[in-house]
């Protein structure tokens, strides 16, 4: 190499890899963002974090690569999640360097249990670094921890940091930066003499095994074999050593136990080791009274007040989704409306106006319009996430949720399915018994996510009357409440019998911290908001463009040209009888014209209608306002005639002009009507029209369904395509929602009734329609059986609910 | 001394723990939250339904159930 300096300043310039670990809820995440800058969840419930996050941190000239772990309270490897955090020490995950050195994050106001497993973590004698963070918590407590006596203790450096405020972190990279340089030296703790010597036979017992392992296991390892007794780790050891190996370590066991439990002996010498050192690290002022979580839990776990605060937070979360978002809703839909108008007006005639004018606008529009509801969702999640509600809800839940053989940690998963299935899915693996989680699993697609939401909003804004129950509650707000239990109630009876049948398993323990209630931070709320608002509008952008585009291709082609000649004729045919000044009339390009001040009032009539129809709800008052403004408009066109003959003859011209307007649209519809039953699109329709039929369903909505496989909320994009194809559409509100409420059967009756709606909504209340959430079933679980179970169980489900749904409901005069 | 199991104290009391038994991974998983003999510890509130229990230990608040509580035996 030629160039010195540069190649110098890669010498100096090095690279080191460090793992975060705690206990969960020790601000990891939080301490993980501020060194890295990546955006990342950060949560206040414990066992957020289920999978390691990676980023970069700088200092001077080195480079960090930061691996946020799970929070586990111990290196015993029971749940996935604590899992993951020992193999990544070890740097045994594919895909994650080995780390040089650990940063133990430790809850000051929580040290000793902290320490447990920090005490773990440093016999491995990697360098390591402690963040000791929540001091102010702990003050607040009347705790004070002595850090550089901690430090000396433990023979490691500790630093005192508050992410949130920014407060020690240049002193923790330096700190690092420092330490990683330095080999670290295992941290010996006084076990009894039998254990000890136990450790030691079976350490040498794997190292004569190691060559058969393909790895050379290390000390610490063989004191969590010892103790844990079971484990990945204990299994690859029985299948290598065999019968013989097995044998030896029960023996070993034996001997080590010296009469109890291993278990007990390591956690009474931890725990000792412990509580010798905070005698001199801790100092407790007893404070009078109870802390501010104590009182605040006084409420919020209370037998009636906290049920009640429950069922109320649950309630106002459904009202405000449903009616906050009302004005954002609005907006997005008139601004993609005029959009289209806009772009429309730009464009010629043919394929590419129809693509973008028929496909993209109205397929993207119809899903951002979601956008608003998902963010409101998301703010609550994220509210009481970041509150430390979540935890208090699990507590609530556990004993419900153990009767259908769940448990309180099903909760968390269950209610973030209301979000998304796949956070939920992921966020099963804080759920130790395997049984209980494959539960969890399957159950979770059934609770009505934000994907569904649009499905819902759309038919009940199209056929449940804006009427209030009991004087307060819309009765809007009512139906979605109920669509949101009909994944519930599926859910419930399949869970009992998967926990009867094929997932038995013995009861398993459900110990939960209840962390200490902490203020949601603006900041980390906005940012769960800003990701989740964020990848929505991405897959908006992405997977529904596609979809909508593919849906379009397949609803436009083949684009036949001779049905355009034949209607082509037929709008000739139509213009035959009219003058030319009546056929060539636009109102467009001759504004000024007398027929188009005739338009003008006509349309002034319109919009006073209207106006009067939001206004006015007595149908008999309605009724004569109309007339009235029939009345005014007929005055004022009665005027305009009188002033002229030709005005006279215009006004002739202009009555005939909207009739040959109303024939001219009814053949466009027609012509739209045929193009798309010819099409691809709707060809499939037709083939599955048979199934769909006893669901209230025709063609296209059975075509809008098998569109829909991808995501669910691509059904409302469908349909909006589909009934832009279809030329159901009127100028005046080319809002999808007037679309399907003036869609019509072949024979001219509507094509969604109430139980037509309530058969669409029940339907996608319990299909799996969602690509996602199948592949992450696959990932989670390491096979297929699952999602292919879960594909054919909901549908299933979903045809025989929405059938009866439809049944049920037509024979009531739905 | 008399001795009793946890699940049975009412709202308020404070005990010692005296031993921690169950099935191994029960054990050892209260053994590691810092359910441990020697450890005193006090009954905070009972969930709605009755079940879990809310305990202090060790400074932090920990839910477990009556059928966990029950293996956990305390001075009375
Ligand atoms: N008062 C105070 N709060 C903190 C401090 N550090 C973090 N927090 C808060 O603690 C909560 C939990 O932080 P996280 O970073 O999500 O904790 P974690 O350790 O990653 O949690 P898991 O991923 O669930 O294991 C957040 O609300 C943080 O704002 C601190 O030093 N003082
Ligand atoms: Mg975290």
């Amino acid at each position: 190499m030629s160039d010195t300096t540069t190649s110098g300043r890669h010498a100096r310039h090095d690279k080191h890899t460090i793992a975060v670990m705690g206990n969960p809820n020790t601000g990891k995440s939080t301490l993980f963002s501020a060194l890295t800058g990546t955006r990342q969840k950060v949560a206040n419930f414990p066992g957020v974090t289920v999978e390691a996050k990676i980023g970069t941190a700088r200092f001077e000239n080195s480079e960090l690569t930061v691996i946020d772990l799970p929070g586990t309270y111990s290196l015993s490897a029971r749940s996935p999640d604590e899992r993951v955090a020992t193999e990544a020490l070890l740097g045994r995950i594919e895909g994650t360097p080995k780390p040089d050195g650990v940063l133990i994050v430790l809850d000051a106001s929580s040290l000793d249990r902290n320490l447990y497993l920090g005490t773990q973590v440093l016999e491995f004698g990697l360098p390591a670094v402690v963040a000791l963070t929540m001091m102010d918590v702990a003050e607040a407590r009347g705790i004070t921890v002595d850090a550089k006596k901690l430090s000396e203790t433990l023979g490691v450096p500790v630093v005192v940091v508050n992410a949130p405020k920014g407060r020690g972190l240049d002193e923790l990279k330096s700190t690092l930066h420092r330490t990683l340089h330095h080999p670290g030296k295992p941290l010996e703790l006084p076990y009894p003499e039998d254990f000890t010597r136990g450790v030691g036979t079976l350490h040498e017992n794997l190292c004569d095994l190691g060559v058969e392992l393909g790895f050379k296991p290390t000390r610490p390892e063989a004191l969590r074999l010892l103790v844990d007794g079971a484990g990945p780790f204990f299994e690859e050891c029985e299948e290598v050593g065999g019968e013989s190996w097995t044998r030896q370590f029960f023996e070993i066991r034996e001997r080590a136990a010296g009469g109890r439990s291993l278990s007990m002996v390591e956690a009474q010498t931890r725990y000792g080791a412990i509580g010798g050192w905070m005698r001199d690290v801790k100092q407790t002022e007893t404070r009078e009274g109870r802390t501010k979580t104590d009182v605040v839990d006084g409420i919020l776990t209370h037998k009636v007040w906290g049920s009640l605060v429950f069922i109320l937070a649950m309630g106002l979360i459904f009202q405000s989704i449903y009616s906050w978002s009302g004005p954002m809703m609005d907006a997005i839909d008139g601004g993609f409306g005029a959009l289209g108008d806009w772009v429309g007006g730009m464009l010629s005639e043919g394929a590419l106006k129809s693509l973008i004018v028929d496909g993209v606008i109205p397929g993207v529009g119809g899903v951002l319009i979601f956008l608003p509801q998902i963010l409101i969702l998301f703010l609550f999640i994220a509210i009481l996430e970041d509150l430390g509600y979540m935890a208090r809800a699990a507590f609530l839940m556990d004993r419900l949720m153990s009767r259908f053989g769940l448990n309180g940690r099903s909760f968390i998963p269950m209610l973030s399915g209301f979000a998304c299935a796949v956070p939920a899915i992921m966020g099963t693996r804080v759920i130790e018994d395997r049984n209980t989680r494959l539960t969890t699993i399957f159950l979770a697609p059934f609770m009505s996510c934000s994907a569904r939401l649009p499905v819902y909003v759309l038919f009940i804004a199209a056929f449940v009357p804006e009427t209030k129950v009991l004087g307060f509650l819309e009765l809007q707000g009512l139906v979605l409440f109920a669509m949101y239990w009909v994944g519930v109630l599926a859910a419930i009876p399949t869970a009992l019998v998967l926990k009867k049948g094929i997932l038995k398993s013995k009861v398993t323990p459900f110990l939960l911290e209840l962390p200490s209630y902490k203020a949601p931070r603006i900041k980390a709320v906005a940012r769960t908001l800003l990701d989740r608002g964020g990848s929505f509008v991405k897959r908006a952008g992405t997977i529904i463009l596609a979809v909508s585009i593919l849906v379009w291709a397949a609803g436009y082609f083949p684009h036949s040209q001779r049905v355009d000649d034949q209607y082509d004729a037929e709008i000739a045919t139509a213009e035959a009888p009219y003058s030319e000044s009546v056929v060539k009339f636009d109102p467009e390009t001759d504004p000024d014209s007398l027929m188009a001040k005739f338009l003008e009032a006509d349309e002034a009539h319109d919009a006073r209608v209207a106006a009067l129809a939001e206004e006015i709800t007595d149908d008999d008052a309605l009724e004569t306002a109309v007339a009235d403004s029939k009345k005014k408009r007929n005055a004022a066109m009665a005027e305009i005639a009188a002033s002229s003959t030709e005005a006279t003859q215009a006004l002739n011209d202009y009555v005939a002009w909207k009739e040959l307007s109303e024939a001219r649209g009814e053949i466009e519809n027609q012509r739209a009507g045929h193009h798309l039953e010819n099409s691809f699109l709707g060809r499939a329709g037709h083939l599955i029209e048979p199934a769909v039929k006893p669901l209230g369903w025709d063609w296209r909505i059975g075509m809008a369904a098998i569109a829909s496989f991808p995501a669910r909320e691509v059904i409302v994009a469908t349909l909006g395509t589909i009934f832009n194809l279809g030329g159901d559409q009127d100028e005046e509100s080319d809002s999808l929602r007037e679309v399907v409420k003036d869609a019509r059967r072949a024979d001219g009756t509507p094509l969604f009734t109430l139980a037509t709606g309530l058969s669409i909504m029940v339907f996608f209340a319990l299909c799996a329609q969602c690509a996602a959430t199948l592949a992450v079933m696959r990932r989670e679980t390491n096979s297929w059986k699952w999602p292919v179970a879960s594909f054919l169980y909901m549908t299933g489900l979903a045809y025989v609910a929405a059938l009866v749904t439809y049944q049920v409901a037509s024979a009531w005069g739905a | 001394m008399s001795s009793q199991t946890l699940d049975k104290l009412p709202i308020g009391a404070s005990a010692t723990v005296l031993d921690v038994a169950g099935e191994p991974a029960l054990q050892q998983r209260l053994l590691e939250m810092g359910v441990l003999p020697g450890v005193q510890v006090s009954i905070v509130r009972f969930a709605p339904l009755g079940d879990p229990i809310e305990i202090k230990v060790m400074g932090y608040s920990l839910s477990l159930r009556k059928s966990e509580a029950a293996h956990v035996t305390v001075s009375a």
